[in-house]
């Protein structure tokens, strides 16, 4: 290990990654460069400074030269700082001693065609990363315990495939659901494509696990409130929804034995206040006091109370026996302590009335896949009857417009992305038709169709010999016969080159998805990011799409794009792997980016405690023996090494570990004086 | 009061004397002062100077703008296709320098010079603004309101596409000038296809009447199946398309519709109590008898 108060002998390596930095940098003018700096003892170039023989130079100078520290330029710091952290640290200094110049994505990479300006930026930036480096200390990560319990937003299909497989690792899970019931989008689906099997059939299943597992707490109705901690300790505030029902458990607590809600319906039959069923796309009606659907988990009335008229009806009907119905119910808080988290949180449809030309919302034979799927439902409001809204006939020509919103760059609320599912569930719905009215003929508008998946080609051939029609061309325009209600769909059909006029009996706009309106809003309550299109962003779109750059937090399913069923379970799992991790392990490294308290320094004025954004900061009495005064005290677990105290004290009493005020101002330094001291 | 340089254009002057009375004296009770632009041309029609060559299009229209700019008025005019030419050239002269220098390059043999300080705009939509007028001073000027009667609404294609060039919003099925019918005391209806084109414009008129005439019997059909008292629009040219191109259906296809065809400004007129000869409507190809009669 070197001593802090050594001569500082810096070691730089320049990576070329192949022709990714050599392509654009002159590698071997910023190595000859960096020679010449101050401090530093060796410089060297290598084709992949990642690879074991670029690691072991590393190794081998540390050795060789004594030195005290190490630059390398190269890639982000966010692909390959661990491994040379590691490097270093076999290298025999501690691994703090590291710092490193991303002279590839903030240089090499938006600097292609500049050869001699980047070349120039490089040098300033190894220049600075050497500044650095001769400052830096050894630190000493902290390890925290990880709570042994895991936390799951959202219970779509995404939410209890990562809960039940947490669960059966031996993890004890929350489960929270927004909705009175889990089961989320697929729920509503009739059948899966391509196997054509019943949505219900294959997820009650699930839902029945999901809601009966002994280590899995499922709280439906329930929505995330505030989130603090970190890794190891997140301390999360839910909020229950008052749903003014309780569950058997809840009513023996209250000293009714035998009592609470075992999902009769007698509530519902008496409630006179109808609304539109949220559950069934607004086209079925349900009460103020409802279940969405009859495989509801858990099977458990809620009270809308948004429109409940507290008529009491429902309580006398309840009887005295099970005494089930709470009017005067209010929202209750409650905080869980968890190891890890996960999200999934899934995605809404676009509102495609946005998309004036297609109609919807204005023709009423113009609907949604989504509501397509609810009537032609068996347990749908139409008991399976596909039937045109605007007089119930049976439609016997449907046109389906494939990329409704999506892979669309006019604005508005179209998406540039593809929402991958579409063309699948429509082939899927083409089918339907086809199979349930004899003689239908589904026509399908497409651009191309993203057969992408296992057994996803095959079904897209069985239904063209099934007798689908496809057309290859956008909807330009679709137009209401006023008289019959009746469709025309114009397109271009581009394999023929002539214009169409298609008249049908219906229209289903294969609407493009995005995220829940308080994705957003969520996000920031977690602190993970969003990519540009609004969904969560993963750690690494290829090396770690369950994770986010936040530790801890993870994620499955939809709301980090879009996917369809299986590939929501395939990362509900891997994600639930992921955050099983820590807490196996038990005990998680803290980054030592903490602030530190330089008791000798400190006046223990206390302004720093208010300042901290996350509570880390405490007064304490000085233990010096004289009792004279207080001292700052830092709760290293809770601090983030933001800095606000560290730029504010002014004593210039709290030091902030690996950026500390003399680092920081010798880069400022080395930048601006270009290297004159 | 709002001054504008009102650029009149050809058809309104010359087919259509009404549109002109009418925008000049309904504009004055919302506190629109339109101005004469003297010495303007035509603005060039963009169908058929635009598709011949663009360099006499944008020197053409930027003479017109020059003659506002003397003034030191924005232009206010009554017409798509006018729109068209003086909203576009106007944009793209004030955003390109090539394009600028080359018109400038003309417009130097008469001692002018495009300079990009003033904008162009549609009556219809200063009306609509309520910035300078909007549809409650609108509503509030009509002493005659056309109670009971269904107005089919044709908004042209000129002011409202390429949409990302201009500012209007939604061009697939726009609703505000409806508010403004309605605010007449008419019913704005709505129509299968309501956003064709009226079959004239882009020169296809000039170079293909019997197919122009498909187009806008084709509109009319569509108006038809719903029922309308008369139809609206604001865009002398597509009057003319639809007005005289009813004489031409009923000559070429042998089909009658008797649908009344008004300039907004003219429905205007009649709702702030203008009289069917001030507006010249005796000049109309379809007789507007049957539509007066219902309000008047």
């Amino acid at each position: 290990m070197a001593e802090d108060n050594k001569e500082p002998r810096i070691g730089v390596f320049v990576c070329h990654c192949g022709t990714n930095i050599a392509g654009s940098i002159d590698v071997t003018a910023v190595k000859d460069y960096a020679q010449t700096l101050p401090g530093v003892t060796i410089a060297d170039e290598y084709q992949y400074m990642c690879s074991t023989p670029g690691q072991s130079k590393i190794k081998a100078a540390i050795a060789d030269y004594d030195l005290t520290g190490v630059v390398v330029a190269a890639c982000s710091p966010r692909l390959h700082e661990p491994t040379f952290r590691v490097a270093t640290q076999e290298g025999g200094l501690n691994p703090f001693r590291f710092e490193m110049a991303n002279i590839r994505e903030q240089n090499a990479w938006v600097h292609m065609h500049d050869r001699k300006a980047a070349t120039d930026k490089a040098k300033d930036q190894v220049r600075i990363a050497v500044a650095k480096a001769r400052l830096l200390e050894d630190l000493i990560p902290k390890s925290v315990p990880v709570e042994k319990a895991a936390l799951v937003v959202g219970a779509g299909i995404g939410g209890i495939q990562a809960s039940l497989d947490l669960g059966s690792a031996g993890i004890p899970v929350t489960l929270v659901e927004r909705w009175p019931t889990v089961g989320g989008r697929m729920s509503q689906l009739d059948k899966t494509f391509p196997t054509l099997d019943c949505s219900q059939c294959i997820l009650t299943p699930k839902m029945v696990d999901v809601g009966r597992h002994p280590m899995i707490d499922l709280k439906t109705y329930t929505e995330v409130e505030s989130v603090e901690g970190y890794i190891g300790n997140f301390d999360v505030t839910l909020r229950r929804r008052a749903r003014g029902v309780l569950t058997p458990e809840e009513a023996e607590a209250r000293g009714i034995v035998g009592g609470g809600c075992n999902g009769c319906g007698d509530c519902e039959e008496v409630c006179p206040v109808i609304k539109s069923n949220e559950f069934e796309m607004g086209m079925a009606p349900r009460k103020a006091i409802y279940i969405f659907h009859a495989q509801v988990m858990p099977l458990l009335y809620t009270i809308d109370f948004d429109s409940c008229v507290k008529c009491g009806l429902c309580i006398e009907a309840c009887g005295p026996d099970k005494r089930a119905i709470d009017l005067d119910m209010v929202d209750t808080f409650e905080t869980v302590k968890v190891g890890t988290i996960i999200l999934a949180t899934g995605y809404d449809l676009i509102p495609i009335e946005g998309k004036r030309e297609w109609g919807y919302k204005q023709f009423d034979n113009v609907i949604t896949g989504l509501e397509f799927e609810r009537l032609i439902c068996a347990s749908g409001p139409t008991v399976g009857h596909l039937i045109r809204p605007s007089d119930g006939a049976t439609p016997m020509k449907v046109a389906f417009v494939l990329c409704a919103g999506s892979r669309d760059n006019s604005g508005g609320v179209a998406k540039p992305y593809c929402s991958r599912f579409c063309c699948m569930y429509s082939l899927k719905h083409a089918h339907q038709i086809m199979e349930k009215i004899p003689g239908a003929v589904p026509y399908l508008f497409y651009m191309d169709i993203r057969a992408f998946g296992k057994g996803y080609e095959e079904f897209y051939y069985r239904v063209q010999d099934e007798g689908a029609k496809f057309i290859r061309g956008r909807v330009s325009n679709i137009q209401e016969d006023v008289q019959t209600k009746n469709l025309h769909v114009f397109a271009e059909d581009t394999l023929l080159g002539r214009p169409v006029d298609l008249e049908c009996d219906m229209v289903v706009l294969a609407a493009a998805i995005q995220p829940k309106a308080d994705a957003d809003s969520l996000r920031q309550m977690f602190g993970i990011s969003k990519s540009q299109d609004g969904w969560y962003l993963e750690a690494h779109p290829k090396l770690n799409p369950c994770g986010t750059t936040t530790a801890g937090i993870f994620l499955a399913g939809v709301c980090q794009g879009p996917k369809d069923v299986p590939d929501t379970v395939a990362q509900a799992e891997g994600a639930a792997s992921a955050a099983s991790i820590p807490i196996h392990m038990g005990q998680v490294d803290l980054e030592p980016y903490f602030a530190v308290c330089i008791e000798e320094k400190c006046a223990g004025c206390g302004m720093c405690t208010n300042l901290c954004p996350f509570g880390a900061l405490d007064l304490v009495d000085r233990e010096d023996g004289t009792g004279n005064g207080k001292v700052m005290r830092v709760t290293e677990a809770k601090c983030k090494g933001c800095g606000t105290c560290g730029g504010f004290c002014p004593g210039g009493a709290i030091k902030m570990q690996h950026f500390t005020s003399e680092q920081i101002v010798g880069q400022i330094d080395a930048f601006l004086l270009e290297g004159e001291q | 009061m709002h001054e504008y340089a009102f650029f009149l254009g050809c058809i309104a002057p010359n087919r259509y004397p009404g549109c002109e009375a009418s925008a000049i004296k309904t504009s004055a009770k919302l506190d629109i002062d339109l101005l004469p632009l003297k010495g303007a041309s035509c603005c060039p029609a963009p169908g058929a100077f635009g598709a011949i060559d663009l360099r006499v299009w944008y020197a053409m229209a930027a003479r017109n703008i020059c003659l506002a700019e003397d003034m030191g008025k924005d232009i206010a005019l009554i017409c798509n296709g006018c729109y068209k030419s003086i909203y576009e050239v106007n944009e793209k002269l004030k955003h390109n320098d090539d394009l600028r220098d080359g018109a400038n390059e003309v417009l130097a043999e008469i001692d002018m010079e495009f300079k990009g300080s003033i904008d162009v705009w549609h009556l219809i939509e200063l009306y609509y603004d309520p910035k300078i007028c909007g549809v409650e001073k609108v509503r509030n000027s009509v002493t005659h309101p056309l109670t009971g009667t269904r107005i089919a609404p044709h908004y042209g294609c000129h002011l409202l596409k390429p949409a990302k060039e201009r500012h209007f919003g939604d061009s697939e099925n726009p609703m505000w000038f409806e508010e403004l019918i309605e605010a007449l005391g008419a019913e704005p209806i709505q129509y299968r296809n309501k956003m064709q084109c009226c079959g004239a414009g882009g020169g296809v008129r000039g170079y293909d009447l019997t197919q122009a005439l498909d187009i806008t019997n084709e509109k009319l059909i569509n108006i038809e199946e719903v029922g309308a008292d008369a139809l609206t629009e604001f865009c002398p040219f597509c009057q003319l398309q639809y007005d005289r191109g009813q004489l031409e259906i009923a000559e070429k296809f042998g089909k009658t519709y008797n649908l009344p065809v008004l300039h907004y400004n003219e429905l205007l007129g009649l709702a702030q109590g203008m009289s069917p000869d001030e507006l010249a409507l005796d000049l109309h190809g379809v007789d507007c008898k049957p539509f007066l009669e219902k309000i008047l």
